[in-house]
C-alpha cells in the first residue's frame, strides 16, 4: 500500500497475472500429507505455500493459560527464511505474533472447545513460500488441517482477501496489487452462517468500496470453501 | 461442493461421507460426532453417518480416544506419584490410576517398584467425569500388568478393523504370527512373541491402520503375513 510504481496494475479490466477483478488466484489443497502431525495440510494458492499440522487436544501447557470450562486453541503462523526475496529473520516477530492470534481468536469460534474443558488444541501453521496473502492461506490450510485430525467442529473457515487496486476493488491481492495497491482486506467467514471471524482492512476504502470488498471477499471464501471440502472428500470420501 | 457431499445434504441416506457443518437429515436422536443447533443435527467431523436403532452417529475417521466407562484399554505408564500412576491412553490427558486400585499393596511413594514408567498395563475404564479427568483400574476381570513384549498404536477409529467380524482378523494375526495380542478400545494394542513374529504383526496392524477403510482387508492380510 505504501510503494509507488509505474507499473499498470490493472489494465482493461484484466490484472498483471491475467486475472479479472473478481478471480481467485489457483488453489490446490492436499489434506493429510504429515504422518507425524494428528492432522495436516498443504496447500497452494497462486505462489504461496503453506504447511499446516494440528496436534491435540492435549493438556494445555503453561497451565496459566488452561480454561476450567474449554479448551484454548493454540495457534502459531511463522514464516520461513527462505520464504521471501530478503531473507526474513527466523521466529516470532510483531506481525507473526499477531496473525497467530487473531487465528487463534478465529478457530475458537468453530471448534467445539467446551467438549474439552483444560484441554489445548495447537495449530502450526508454516509459511513456505509467501507470495500476498500468506495469512489467509495459512487459516485456510489450518482449518483443513483441523478436519483432518478429526476435531470436532462447527464448520471449516475459509480465508480469502480482496482489495483495491488503480480504484478498482478487486479480489485475492497478488504480491505486485499488494505491494502498489490502495488496500487489503483480508476476511475469514463460517459459510453455514455467514459468521465474520477475522476481519483486517489496510489502507483506505470508502463506504461503497468497502461494501463491494466484502462481498467480494465473501464469494472469494464461498469458492474457496468448495476447494477445501472436495479436498477432503479427495482424501477420504473414497473409500469404503 | 463435491457431488457426493451434496447427496449426502439431501438424501435421507443412512450412510455417507459427511464433513463439518453437513445437515444430517434425521429424526433419530442424536448420538456421537454430532452437534444440534436450532433443533437440526449437524456432523461436527470428517466421518461416515450411520443412522442406527434410533440414533443418528458420525464416525469420525481420525480422532484422540474418548475414554468410555467399561473400556478395556492397554495404557503405558508415563509419569508416577507417591500414590498414583499417570498412565498414557492416547487420551487429551492422561489417565491416573490409583494405588487402591491396582490390586497390590503398594507403601507410600514406593509406586514405581510396581509400575515404572513404560510399563504397559491391561486396564478398565471405571471413571470418567464432566470435567474430561478419568480414572482407569486393574481390578477388573483379567486386568494385570503386560510383562515383557511392545505397544504399538492406532487409530482408535481402526480399532472394530483390528478385531475384524467375529474377531477374524486378530484371529488370522495371532495364528499366523503365533504372538500373544491384546488390543485396547483406545487404539494401543500389545504384542507378546518372538522378536520377528512381533514386528511381523506389528507390519500387519500398520497396514491396518493405514488403510481402515477399504475393502477386503482380511484377505490383504492373510496373504502379508504368509509371505
Amino acid at each position: 500500500m505504501a510503494g509507488q510504481t509505474d507499473m499498470e496494475l490493472i489494465k482493461d479490466g484484466i490484472r498483471l497475472d491475467g486475472r479479472k477483478p473478481d478471480e481467485l488466484r489457483e488453489v490446490k489443497i492436499t489434506a493429510g500429507v504429515l504422518d507425524n502431525a494428528d492432522g495436516s495440510c498443504y496447500l497452494e494458492w497462486g505462489n504461496n505455500k503453506v504447511y499446516a499440522g494440528v496436534f491435540g487436544p492435549m493438556e494445555c501447557h503453561p497451565r496459566h493459560k488452561q480454561k476450567a470450562d474449554r479448551a484454548i486453541v493454540q495457534a502459531r503462523y511463522t514464516m520461513a527464511p527462505f520464504s521471501v526475496n530478503d531473507r526474513k529473520r527466523p521466529g516470532l516477530d510483531r506481525r507473526s505474533s499477531e496473525i497467530s492470534y487473531i487465528a487463534s481468536q478465529a478457530f475458537e469460534k468453530v471448534v467445539m472447545v467446551e467438549e474439552f474443558p483444560k484441554a489445548s488444541i495447537r495449530v502450526d501453521m508454516q509459511v513456505v513460500e509467501a507470495h500476498a496473502g500468506t495469512r489467509c492461506a495459512a487459516i485456510t490450510a489450518a482449518s483443513v488441517a483441523l478436519a483432518d485430525a478429526g476435531i470436532p467442529m462447527r464448520d471449516m473457515i475459509p480465508a480469502c482477501a480482496s482489495g483495491k487496486v488503480n480504484d478498482i476493488v478487486v479480489l485475492d491481492l497478488n504480491k505486485e496489487e499488494d505491494n502498489y495497491g490502495q488496500a487489503d482486506l483480508p476476511l475469514a467467514i463460517i459459510p453455514s452462517t455467514g459468521e465474520v471471524v477475522l476481519l483486517q482492512l489496510d489502507g483506505h476504502l470508502s463506504p461503497e468500496q468497502f461494501e463491494e470488498a466484502m462481498d467480494l471477499a465473501t464469494s472469494g471464501c464461498m469458492d474457496l470453501y468448495k476447494i477445501m471440502r472436495d479436498a477432503l472428500d479427495k482424501s477420504y470420501g473414497g473409500k469404503k | 461442493m463435491s457431488e457426493e457431499s451434496k447427496n449426502n445434504k439431501n438424501s435421507e441416506n443412512s450412510k455417507g461421507f459427511v464433513l463439518p457443518g453437513d445437515l444430517l437429515e434425521t429424526k433419530s436422536k442424536p448420538g456421537k460426532g454430532i452437534f444440534r443447533k436450532d433443533g437440526r443435527v449437524y456432523s461436527s467431523v470428517v466421518g461416515y453417518s450411520n443412522d442406527r436403532s434410533g440414533y443418528v452417529n458420525v464416525n469420525a475417521i481420525k480422532g484422540r480416544y474418548t475414554p468410555k466407562v467399561g473400556d478395556k484399554i492397554v495404557a503405558v505408564c508415563a509419569e508416577t506419584g507417591p500414590s498414583v500412576w499417570r498412565m498414557n491412553i492416547g487420551s487429551a490427558f492422561n489417565s491416573t490410576l490409583h494405588h487402591s486400585e491396582s490390586g497390590w499393596k503398594v507403601p507410600f511413594g514406593d509406586t514405581a517398584r510396581f509400575l515404572a514408567i513404560g510399563d504397559a498395563v491391561w486396564a478398565e475404564v471405571f471413571m470418567v467425569d464432566a470435567a474430561g479427568t478419568h480414572q482407569i483400574s486393574l481390578k477388573k476381570d483379567d486386568c494385570r500388568k503386560l510383562y515383557s513384549g511392545t505397544v504399538v498404536q492406532v487409530e482408535p477409529t481402526a480399532v472394530p478393523r483390528v478385531i475384524g467380524k467375529q474377531g477374524s482378523m486378530i484371529t488370522a494375526i495371532r495364528e499366523k504370527t503365533n504372538t500373544r495380542i491384546q488390543i485396547g478400545q483406545n487404539g494401543f494394542i500389545w504384542i507378546d512373541g518372538k522378536g520377528e513374529d512381533i514386528s511381523k504383526a506389528q507390519k500387519a496392524l500398520e497396514t491396518i491402520d493405514r488403510e481402515a477403510s477399504s475393502e477386503g482387508l482380511t484377505k490383504k492380510i492373510e496373504k502379508l503375513l504368509e509371505k
